[in-house]
């Protein structure tokens, strides 16, 4: 399970794929989104990131990966709508 | 074929390669024939697209290459040649070949992708040679910056590194990538995608709409859309998104359109920034690179990180680091920092419209983006639209108190438009106009002004189309509206041609035929009725029923024969091409004419068509026109004629071939002829000379021995007439020594139908084809003379042989003490023969059928007709008879 959920906090680890969207909306739907930790992942898929950014949690531990964590941020940021 | 699309596209793709390799014959003539570019082009471009579908990637690739080619002609960049002519005819050959293959085999031959290899070469070598033969890529445009506003919106950092790559030669790319709404549901990533563009340098995201609060949020529905900058090669990101190419936008940018200064004006006037100027400005004059990045690191160090000053430092340190500096950029950048104004990079520099547009955006139609007003060509109006949008743009900008930032453009766009538009003096005010808005920031002069060019050139319509959008836009433009009708009819008139298998058409013809001669019954039961059942009353009924049903199967005949009905231009297309090949192979100078394409016959004579007529043209080609300098030393033009003419007459249709060439010497055939053995010398000497002519028709007269230096091809102008005659043709040649020949064929319309006549031999009823007989007499016995124990007789002063058909049959004959007899005169090969029968019957229309199965080596017979009572009627073949 790339997911762990404990409490407010969500641990993202290895390869987290788009399965795991729905699962993730739900949870935070029950219980308002905390910290995300990042740091292990290996890469995040598209869907996950969105719901991240809509959801914009109030802390997120960036991945480890210096590349993957440089272009995570601008989702993680994607507050503006497309001109 | 089991692929059916496959099915469709090989005779499609048949007919479009004979339409290229025509219009290419007609362009090589008249070279600025634009209908025929255009129809060729069309052609190999719809080859192109259709070939796509299939597993052909080789035969795609050597049109593709021949479209390019052929663009190039069409857009007057090279001029056509015959070499350039010879190579794409070339092509087409090899894409014809394939499209054999194909369909045997549903697939291209094992070499094609080397056979295309080689030709897509020399077809590239013509394509543009001034190109540098290792950049095959078009060179990529790059993109003015004020077209991508979103690079200002990258970190600076990004932007940096980007900078320095490109000016160390890696192209920077902007690429837009919008993914579908649903693209999860494909098994797509569009972030992982994003991941992996070589290169990736900055990457920005932003959403289609704002987020929802998570209750309401999709997962799986995308919402963002990815702008990026990469430093990688054009072809590896087009790869990278072959998938979703139809959501992405890829533009190269130039280096410049990445310095966008980042961060907050400087409050008020930097102090040392002036000195800095002036020592920055020294050390550009010397181009001293180094001097320059180390004031610009010495006042960096000074300065506030965060306001815009220091953005341009740290670009006019970029600038300066590269290989080879931009002295423009540095000097633009160091007055950036002297004046804490914007850098003014050259023409792109103007802060892009975007914001503007998007205020705009709103309320769509208020400049109605409709491109239909140029299509119809009316200019007037599409300025008139122009002159407005700039009006609404201005004002928008008015009320945004953001005219300094448009009134450039405006004044850019009315500056190239009004020029021929409106007087000297009035594009002198609106210029002046426009400076005051650029220094004062008030628009309202200019608006002013526009208002008055608006009111000039239409009295108000344009007002209407700012006052109240979309009214333009409603009304349709009438050009549009015609080309519309125009594309329906088009349509319709596509769908109303079908195309059928050929084997459907002959099966209802067949059973058309057969209906005919059950047709033929009626009159015997009509017989029957009256004599054997006594009833002439249902005797004249059935007759009645008879003629309804007799005058339906002839027109039924008559609509099934229009049907196989094919244009000669079916045979004639091929000669374009074989007359031009052999001509320039042959280094004589041809002028093809071509006339009458259009006469119809029945497809089987069209196609029969083909072999005979191919060998005359060659003859005249080869043998019948001289070489240029013969020509000249005779006194014709250099440029020899063939012409190919066919038109209908009567129930026949006759094709010529006539040529200026040096003619038949009716001596050397005869020579020729008697060397041959084909005729012994008295009986050559006796031969008029078109008779003498006619000798080279016979078998055994070789064309190598013919009146020609040129060596025959081994083909006899025999098979010419015996194909020709075996179906029902004739063939007459006519000549004139010096002057030219003249080849005249001539074929029955349609094949489906014998007219025969019937006579009586040995009580048996026999058909001969009436196209053979040339009358019918009563000869009294005592007129019968022998000569040479051959019986003759004298008709009209001809002596005419007489051959007792029932002695050549083998049967007894009926009537052995008649005081005359019953003489039919038929003409074979140009001689009259009269044919002694018991008795002459009807002339009828019979359907023939050839003799098969063991039957079919009888000689003698063309073959067996059913009669309308059930009889089987016999035909004779009177030339293998005799």
């Amino acid at each position: 399970m790339p997911l762990r959920f404990d409490g407010p906090t969500v641990r993202f680890e290895g390869l987290c794929m788009v399965e795991e969207a729905l699962g993730l909306v739900e949870h935070w739907r029950e219980t308002p989104p905390g910290t995300v930790d990042l740091s292990t992942c290996t890469h995040v898929h598209t869907a996950l990131l969105q719901v991240l950014a809509a959801a914009a949690p109030a802390e997120v531990i960036p991945p480890s990966d210096p590349t993957l964590a440089r272009f995570v941020a601008p989702i993680l940021a994607s507050r503006r709508p497309l001109p | 074929m089991s692929n059916a699309l496959l099915a469709r596209f090989i005779p499609e793709a048949r007919d479009l390669l004979q339409s290229s390799a025509s219009g290419l014959l007609r362009l090589e003539k008249s070279p600025a024939d634009a209908t025929a570019i255009n129809e060729v082009f069309r052609a190999v471009h719809t080859l192109k697209g259709s070939s796509g579908l299939f597993d052909a990637v080789a035969l795609t690739r050597l049109v593709h290459a021949a479209e390019d080619l052929l663009g190039e002609v069409r857009s007057a960049q090279r001029e056509l040649d015959s070499d350039l002519v010879d190579m794409l005819l070339d092509s087409l050959d090899q894409v014809s070949a394939w499209i054999d293959h194909l369909e045997r085999h549903e697939r291209l031959p094992d070499d094609a992708d080397r056979v295309c290899k080689a030709a897509v070469g020399r077809l590239r070598d013509r394509l543009a040679p001034a190109e540098a033969p290792a950049s095959s890529d078009p060179p990529a445009e790059e993109k003015p910056a004020a077209e991508i506003g979103w690079i200002a919106d990258m970190a600076e950092a990004d932007r940096l590194a980007l900078f320095s790559d490109a000016a160390r030669g890696h192209p920077v790319l902007a690429v837009h990538y919008v993914p579908a709404e649903t693209c999860f549901y494909n098994g797509e990533d569009p972030f992982g995608l994003v991941l992996q563009v070589p290169g990736l340098g900055a990457l920005d995201v932003v959403t289609r709409e704002p987020w929802p609060p998570l209750e309401e949020l999709d997962p799986y529905r995308c919402n963002l859309a990815f702008r990026l900058l990469a430093s990688g090669a054009r072809v590896e990101v087009e790869h990278l998104f072959r998938y979703v190419s139809d959501e992405v936008r890829i533009d190269q940018v130039a280096p410049d359109a990445l310095i966008r200064l980042a961060g907050a004006p400087a409050p008020g006037p930097l102090p040392v920034v002036e000195d800095f100027a002036e020592e920055a400005r020294a050390c550009l004059e010397r181009r001293d690179w180094a001097a320059l990045r180390t004031a610009t690191a010495a006042l960096l160090a000074l300065t506030n990180p965060e306001l815009s000053t220091a953005s341009a430092l740290r670009w006019l340190d970029a600038v300066s680091a590269a290989p080879f500096p931009n002295a423009a950029h540095a000097a633009a950048l160091i007055e950036a920092v002297a004046t804490g104004e914007p850098p003014r990079l050259g023409s792109a520099d103007v802060e892009p419209p975007r914001p503007v547009l998007a205020t705009l955006r709103p309320r769509p139609g208020t400049v109605p983006a409709d491109a239909r007003d140029a299509a119809s060509g009316d200019v007037e109006a599409l300025a008139r639209r122009i002159v407005a949008a700039q009006r609404c743009v201005l004002a928008e900008a008015q009320a945004l108190d953001r005219v300094r930032a448009h009134v450039g453009a405006v004044a850019t766009v009315l500056a190239r438009l009004l020029p021929g538009r409106a007087d000297d003096g009035l594009c002198a005010r609106i210029a002046a106009a426009a400076r005051v808005a650029e220094t004062d920031g008030d628009a309202g002069p200019l608006l002013d002004l526009l208002g008055t060019l608006d009111d000039a050139t239409d009295g108000g319509t344009a007002a209407a189309t700012t006052v109240a959008p979309g009214t333009a836009s409603v009304v349709p433009a009438p050009g549009a509206d015609a080309s519309a009708g125009e594309a329906a009819r088009d349509e319709r008139g596509a769908a109303r041609m079908l195309k059928v298998d050929q084997a459907k058409v002959d099966l209802l013809m067949n059973l058309i035929g057969e209906l005919v001669v059950s047709k033929n019954s009626l009159p015997f039961l009509a017989r029957r009725a009256e004599h054997i059942h006594g009833s002439r009353e249902m005797a004249r009924e059935i007759k009645d029923q008879y003629a309804v049903i007799d005058r339906l199967a002839q027109e039924m005949q008559g609509a099934i024969m229009q049907v196989r009905m094919l244009p000669v231009s079916e045979v004639f297309d091929r000669f374009p091409r074989l007359v031009r090949d052999l001509a320039r192979k042959l280094e004589k100078r041809i002028d093809l004419v071509v006339e009458g394409e259009d006469t119809a016959a029945d497809k089987t004579i069209i196609e029969a068509l083909g072999d005979p007529l191919l060998h005359v043209v060659r003859n005249a080609i080869d043998h019948g026109i001289e070489p240029p300098a013969e020509r000249r030393a005779a006194g014709k033009p250099e440029q020899a004629t063939i012409v190919l003419k066919a038109s209908q007459e009567a129930d026949h249709v006759a094709i010529e071939v006539r040529d200026d060439g040096r003619g038949i010497d009716p001596a050397k055939v005869r020579a020729a002829a008697v060397a041959k053995g084909v005729v012994d010398a008295g009986a050559a000497e006796a031969l008029s000379d078109q008779e003498a002519i006619r000798l080279i028709f016979r078998p055994g007269f070789s064309t190598a021995a013919k009146v020609s230096d040129l060596s025959g091809r081994g083909v006899g102008l025999d098979v010419v007439l015996t194909t020709v005659e075996k179906l029902g043709g004739r063939v007459a040649v006519t000549s004139r020594s010096g002057e030219g020949t003249t080849v005249r064929i001539a074929m029955p319309l349609s094949m489906a139908v014998t007219r025969v006549m019937v006579v009586e031999v040995g009580g048996e009823p026999y058909g001969i084809p009436m196209d053979i007989i040339a009358e019918t007499v009563r000869v009294p016995r005592e007129r019968i003379k022998t000569i040479k124990q051959a019986p003759a007789f004298v008709l009209r002063d001809t002596v005419v042989p007489l051959l007792r058909l029932a002695r050549t049959l083998g049967c007894g004959t009926a009537a052995a003490d008649v005081a005359a007899e019953a003489v039919l005169v038929c003409r074979i090969g140009g001689a009259p023969i009269g044919l002694v029968v018991d008795n002459f019957r009807e002339g009828m229309d019979v359907i023939l059928k050839p003799f098969d199965g063991v039957l079919a080596g009888m000689r003698g017979f063309s073959g067996t007709a059913l009669l309308g009572d059930g009889h089987v009627l016999l035909v004779l073949d009177l030339k293998e008879l005799l």
